[in-house]
């Protein structure tokens, strides 16, 4: 059962990437409204998959994803950017801090599923889970 | 592009956050003028209105609405600009960024009415395009003699504006301090995490900046926030804040001030710097957003809760009689009496909980004013000043969105007709500027009064009485009775902005006979007019069908009504002796139909034996359908049903009264009750032609 964070200042926005992600099976969601909070949930709970916007109001999506590449434990986490800023210069600098996938809105549900899954389906499950076992 | 319709179902919860998103555009937008008029900066407001409208664009892009993709797109790269130029904004911009917040504003508008979003205009677009590329002028910064403790504050990772509050902070003596709190699971179980650390915070002292740092926090913990912030609390109460241990407090005050040119002035953007775009995490904002601990909720499932209330005090009813019966039985009931008591406060505190739930502070309702008064200080060429003083009054939201249009147009009529031009004003004596008050006080009858005072020329009844081709009147009264015949105006012509709108006979209309209020004016030449309105503080709303009878309208609740039937005069079988009273049929079963316009008296008898209406509402009346025959359905709609309050008026089978906008008082009828006359006098009397009376 894949657990999967979404990350966005936009109730709405959140809202829409959950009804995009429903129909993979089982997954289960969480949601967080600004990067410090992605943080603070990141490290006290293992998940499988983390969208998150860039833009935000404390601190923004890069530097959530520079965090998590400099975790042990999270740096296999897939991460899918998913913003307004399309442009080229944003999406090399995501890719470089570390971010598996980066999509510009709008996206299709389509799309996002479909990224989801070729990261989900590729990826070792749950690190933190794994980590006392292994 | 977005396929249509892949995301239509979140059109209604896309409305609604982009409607508050514009409502905190708005404020940040006059705040940031209201500052570029001083020569100041407001590098959060600035950032603010950057990210609403960068939300705003997001979310406009998901349900493929291009017109507000499009505006937002532009506004947002002008603000960007301004962003990184530490909230420098030209004054120039300001008024395209206001027209384009009214722009969006009208399309979600339209989009709430199930209209298509109409093109954005492309002049304004045009404008709004120009606006990107201008270079502001950067006021230099202050050099301070106080510097940080560059390592505990993170310095490297501070943004220049950071920086330079942190320092302004402890120049003005307010201790500058980083406060780390460690979270963990046990702590965010018990509701103390990052964002409510950051609310906890944020009412002991402004905080700055916030920095996640790994691997480094005391007790083995993998992750600390750091706080960083200007202060005047001590540490144990900061400290109790963040849930203590492991949790430490720092000054960030350098040990010994250095030399000032370690505060290099601000980096202007320069060409280069606006060609490449900024990424996210440079525009960090250290507020909470606002509105954090809101939550916004449809009206109608807040009336789902009250139709639920509605059934259980309709039970403790059911249930006081089936004491009372046991007490006249000689059971013991002593306790039972006891708990009943009990249970019926208990529902009244229920009720006025959820009524609360339903008011709105008028400080929020009025929050558009200010931009519609700046408008009116352009387009009329008048120097106003507009005083909000609401306090914490509430309202319903119900009466606050049918009031809002009166207020509008009060407003309105006081800067276009009531003030004076500055040159006027100051060769009467006055402050070339005029002003508009505004204020609200809960009145203890559950009323809401609210007065808007002018400091204008006055009403000029005798203009008045011209035009109304009335004479003179001698009171206050008499002459706002003139200023609310419908069509009355003192103007040659209409001017641009009070012109089309409504006229005073709107407002009064809204205010007595909608809201069931009051409307009283005061006004005194030369010196200014104030109007005071009273409403209630709730009103009840009711979905109703309007149908006509005998020539009148009459309304009848959605909710008592099981069905509306057409009626065929032939099929109608009228057993000798009933007097008018039918029986029609409806899925193989006799209904009685009863003539409304007999019932109500409408007609004589005599016309009224063969006369029938075309249409029947089907209401259940102890289990058993009646109909209701009525000459025309008007259609459904929601009203205001205002309770008829004098003893003489108030009759069984009729709920109250409404107005449905014609200006006439229509009742509203409860047919239920109505019925229930009819058969309380049983057969006997339908058979005597007596019933109806």
């Amino acid at each position: 059962m894949p657990e999967v964070l979404v990350v966005d200042d936009s109730k709405v926005m959140r809202e829409m990437v959950v009804a995009c992600l429903r129909p993979y099976p089982d997954s289960r969601f969480t949601q967080a409204s600004s990067g410090l909070e992605a943080i603070e949930q990141l490290t006290l709970k293992a998940y499988d998959l983390l969208v998150l916007d860039l833009n935000m109001p404390d601190i923004g999506g890069i530097e959530v994803v520079e965090f998590v590449r400099g975790q042990d434990q999270l740096r296999s986490l897939p991460i899918i950017i998913v913003t307004t800023r399309g442009d080229e210069a944003s999406r090399e600098r995501a890719l470089q801090a570390g971010a598996s996938l980066f999509m510009t809105k709008p996206f299709t549900p389509d799309s996002l599923q479909g990224a989801a899954r070729s990261l989900l389906e590729k990826a070792p499950a749950k690190a933190l889970d794994e980590a006392p076992r292994g | 592009m977005t396929a249509p319709g892949e995301f239509a179902e979140f059109l209604p919860a896309y409305l609604a956050e982009v409607d508050e998103l514009l409502a905190s555009a708005q404020r940040d937008l006059l705040a940031v003028e209201e500052a570029v008029r001083r020569g100041a900066l407001q590098p959060r407001a600035v950032r603010e209105l950057f990210r609403a409208l960068h939300t705003i664009k997001g979310l406009s892009a998901m349900v493929d609405v291009e017109p507000i993709v499009s505006l937002a797109h532009w506004m947002e790269a002008s603000l960007r600009v301004a962003d990184q130029a530490g909230g420098r904004l030209p004054e120039s911009s300001v008024e395209p960024l206001v027209e384009g917040l009214r722009a969006i504003e009208q399309r979600v508008r339209q989009l709430g009415a199930g209209k298509p979003a109409s093109p954005a205009p492309a002049n304004l677009l045009e404008r709004l395009e120009a606006l990107g590329p201008q270079v502001v002028d950067a006021a230099p910064r202050k050099a301070r003699a106080v510097v940080l403790d560059a390592e505990a504050a993170f310095a490297s990772r501070l943004a220049p504006s950071e920086r330079e509050q942190l320092e302004g902070g402890l120049a003005d003596g307010q201790r500058a301090v980083r406060l780390d709190f460690v979270p963990s699971a046990e702590r965010a179980a018990k509701g103390l995490n990052i964002n409510t650390v950051r609310e906890g915070v944020a009412r002991h002292g402004d905080i700055v900046k916030v920095l996640p740092l790994s691997g480094a926090a005391a007790g083995g913990a993998s992750l600390a926030f750091a706080l960083l912030l200007l202060t005047s609390a001590e540490d144990a109460v900061l400290l109790d804040v963040v849930g203590g241990a492991p949790a430490t407090v720092r000054s960030l005050a350098a040990a010994a001030p250095v030399a000032p040119d370690a505060a290099s002035p601000a980096p202007v953007p320069t060409d280069s710097a606006l060609g490449t775009p900024v990424f996210e995490e440079e525009l960090e904002e250290p507020e909470v957003r606002r509105g954090g601990g809101l939550l916004r909720v449809e009206v109608s499932r807040l009336d789902e809760a009250m139709e639920w209330l509605a059934a259980l005090v309709v039970n403790r009813s059911r249930l006081t009689r089936a004491v009372a019966a046991l007490t006249a039985a000689g059971a013991p009931t002593r306790e039972l009496a006891t708990i009943l008591q009990e249970n019926g406060r208990q529902l009244r505190d229920l009720r006025s909980a959820i009524l609360r739930l339903r008011m709105v502070r008028m400080g929020d309702v009025l929050e558009r004013l200010p931009l519609l008064v700046r408008g009116l200080r352009r387009t009329t060429g008048k120097a106003v000043r507009l005083e909000l003083e609401v306090g914490d009054a509430e309202l319903d939201k119900a009466v606050a969105d049918r009031l809002m249009p009166a207020l509008v147009h009060l407003v309105r009529n006081a800067v276009d007709h009531a003030l004076e031009l500055p040159e006027e004003r100051v060769s009467a004596g006055k402050p070339p500027e005029g002003l508009v008050r505004l204020g609200c006080h809960a009145r203890s009858s559950g009323q809401l009064e609210i007065t808007l005072r002018d400091d204008g020329r006055g009403v000029d009844a005798k203009a008045v009485a011209k035009a109304a081709n009335a004479p003179v009147p001698e009171s206050a009264d008499g002459l706002l009775d003139l200023l609310c015949r419908p069509g009355l105006s003192t103007r040659q012509e209409a001017t641009r902005t009070s012109g089309r709108g409504m006229g005073m006979d709107i407002v009064r209309r809204i205010v007595v006979e909608q809201l069931g209020g009051e409307l009283r004016m005061e006004t005194r030449k030369g010196v200014g007019t104030t109007f005071t309105l009273r409403v209630p503080l709730t009103v009840t709303l009711v979905d109703a069908i309007v149908f006509e009878c005998a020539g009148l309208k009459y309304a009848v609740a959605v909710g008592t009504v099981e069905e509306l039937i057409d009626v065929d005069a032939l099929k109608v079988v009228r057993p000798a002796g009933a007097d008018g009273l039918g029986l029609v049929e409806r899925r193989g079963a006799a209904v009685p139909l009863v003539s409304l316009e007999r019932l109500l008296e409408r007609t004589a008898p005599a016309q009224a034996a063969g006369a029938c209406g075309t249409k029947a509402l089907i209401v259940r009346q102890r289990g058993e359908p009646v109909a209701f025959a009525v000459d025309r359905l008007l259609g459904q709609q929601e009203i205001v049903l205002r309770p008829l309050e004098d003893p003489l008026v108030r009759v069984p089978g009729v709920a109250g009264a409404t107005d449905l906008g014609d200006g006439q008082p229509t009742l509203v009828l409860d047919l239920g009750a109505l019925g229930a006359a009819r058969v309380g006098r049983g057969v006997g009397a339908a058979q005597s032609g007596g019933w109806a009376s």
